[in-house]
């Protein structure tokens, strides 16, 4: 069980696009509100009210400051969930086949029927996108809401993970990166996606979109203030503010 | 990452039982002694009650206990389910060993032969289950499986040697098979500790994706503490673990060197000498917990890059 499919026939998988993500957590509570009657469910919380609360997420926003060769530097949203690796190390490491790569989709689960607990894939992987239910006992991490994508009770449209349909932005995108007509597959070669620690050789199934970094942004157009113009108005300044970021 | 208590009594003390038996090996090879029933059943009952006590200890960290045979099934991709494999399979000609020597029927030289390479296969899988993780750096070293395996041979060893010098028996050889384990042992950890500062090439730039001189970690996902920070992002102060190196060497390495080199010119009561003689392997013992103990607070994760963690 703990063999990697050699070749999965679908891969299913998320874009992140870092220049579009504003940070809001959105997706992440929706993760965990999802998850948290799903597959995997509950998702414990330890202490939630305490002083000290931990809890079961499978999606987490980090936020890095970049300094660019742009004047300034550039906040960067960072969400991170599992990237449904193709070389899967935590998958290969579990003694007990409860981890497996499905070979339909390519996405990674855990069965917690027969998971052990011993936190090895954990450890293996890079990206930090496992977590142990310490309540329930076993590993548990993000399933792509196979509840969710292949759910024929909701609506065609609303087929996606929870993360992607709660993105206020639409800097998540779904779909199979294995068939190359796709929108999400041309998006991503149109926009250089790229892997994370490509060196750690998982080939992760999920790409990230860079943020953009608009050169001419502060040459020739320096943001003015406000006219003193009585006559301008507050929509007049946004087409002026509109038109120097272009 | 995060020193359990139980995976450190685990790994030492069941990698003593286990180096035991290459102790004894050279013994019963090398050197001409006629072993009391005695020293037969105090060695044969204190190697398995270690191998016996160590893995089920490594029981105790998992989140289902009731659930391990499980992990006997993945043998194929898994360290951890080859560790557990193999560790089974050595009971067999264990078992028999302590019989046939205790007995004294023939074969049971073969059968401790037979011992010998399944105790090292054993800790060798141990040692690979750290060895093969990508994720820690300073885990993922060819020195560490052959310390694994040092490690288990030095401490095991001294317990053999202390047996064989509390029941009188003469050595020829033995002392300096431990003089060549112990510095051998010791050239490799210095080599180890020299090799695990080069940086690994998992930076935060390979993390997020972005090339940038100056990346800082600006926000975490949270304001807490969640499974993977407590697991995986522990550290340890610079002057703390010297202090620790240190200690470890001296409890390992440099006592037993000094007694069995120095205990000929010691003016003591041979009982006293003898009850040293244990003292010196407890005290090797509880150096391999300093050492182990290193292995994991040391030990730093790639995740904490996104932790904002400085590699």
């Amino acid at each position: 069980m703990t063999e990697l499919p050699k070749k999965t026939n679908k891969k299913l998988g998320l874009v992140i696009d870092l220049d579009i993500c504003v940070g809001c957590h959105a997706c992440a509570v929706n993760c965990k509100e999802w998850n948290t009657s799903g597959h995997s469910s509950p998702l414990h919380d330890v202490e939630p009210y305490g002083d000290d609360p931990t809890g079961v997420w499978f999606n987490r926003i980090h936020t890095f400051e970049v300094e660019t060769e742009v004047k300034g530097s550039k906040t960067v949203h960072f969400p991170k969930s599992c990237l449904h690796c193709e070389d899967a190390p935590c998958v290969s490491v579990c003694p007990t086949g409860a981890s497996y790569k499905r070979e339909e989709d390519g996405i990674v689960l855990v069965n917690a029927d027969t998971c052990i607990g011993c936190k090895l894939c954990s450890w293996a992987c890079p990206y930090g996108a496992r977590e142990y239910d310490e309540t329930a006992g076993v590993m548990k991490k993000c399933t792509l809401c196979v509840d969710k994508i292949y759910n024929e009770n909701l609506p065609e449209n609303e087929r996606v993970p929870a993360c992607v349909s709660s993105c206020p932005t639409g800097a998540r995108s779904f779909g199979d990166l294995a068939d190359e007509n796709s929108e999400i597959v041309k998006l991503v070669s149109e926009r250089e996606g790229y892997d994370l620690m490509p060196e750690q050789d998982c080939k992760p199934v999920n790409k990230y979109l860079a943020p953009k970094l608009n050169k001419d942004i502060f040459k020739n157009n320096e943001l003015k203030p406000i006219s003193k113009d009585e006559n301008q108005s507050f929509e007049d300044w946004i087409e002026q503010v509109q038109g120097a970021s272009k | 990452m995060h020193p359990s208590k139980s995976i450190i009594f685990f790994t030492v003390i069941s990698g003593t039982g286990y180096g035991i038996f290459i102790g004894l090996l050279f013994n019963i090879l090398f050197e001409e002694i006629v072993y009391t029933i005695e020293y037969k059943l105090f060695l044969s009952l204190v190697s398995f009650l270690m191998i016996v006590t160590g893995l089920l200890s490594s029981t105790l960290h998992l989140g289902h206990p009731e659930r391990a045979w499980r992990a006997f099934s993945q043998w194929k991709t898994s360290w951890l389910s080859r560790e557990g494999l193999t560790a089974v399979i050595t009971f067999i000609p264990m078992v028999l060993f302590y019989y046939f020597w205790i007995i004294n029927i023939k074969g049971y030289i073969l059968l401790l032969i037979l011992t010998s390479i399944f105790s090292i296969i054993t800790i060798f899988c141990t040692g690979q289950m750290y060895a093969s993780l990508k994720t820690i750096p300073s885990w993922n070293n060819r020195l560490v499986t052959p310390i694994y395996i040092l490690n288990g041979i030095t401490v095991g060893s001294l317990f053999v040697y202390s047996l064989n010098f509390y029941f009188n028996y003469k050595l020829h050889l033995f002392e300096k098979f431990i003089y060549i384990i112990i510095i051998l042992n010791f050239v490799t950890k210095v080599i180890y500790w020299i090799s695990v500062r080069k940086k690994s090439n998992t930076t935060i730039e390979t993390a997020i994706g972005i090339k940038s001189n100056n990346i800082t970690f600006f926000e975490g996902p949270h304001t807490g503490k969640n499974y993977l920070t407590t697991e995986m992002i522990n550290a340890i102060r610079k002057q703390n673990s010297n202090f620790l190196r240190i200690t470890f060497c001296i409890l390992s390495f440099i006592t037993p060197l000094y007694m069995i080199n120095q205990y000929s010119y010691l003016v003591a009561d041979p009982f006293i000498l003898k009850i040293s003689m244990i003292a010196v392997f407890i005290l090797s013992f509880i150096g391999m917990i300093i050492e182990r103990y290193l292995f994991f607070i040391q030990s730093k994760h790639v995740v904490g890059l996104y932790y904002g963690e400085k590699y």
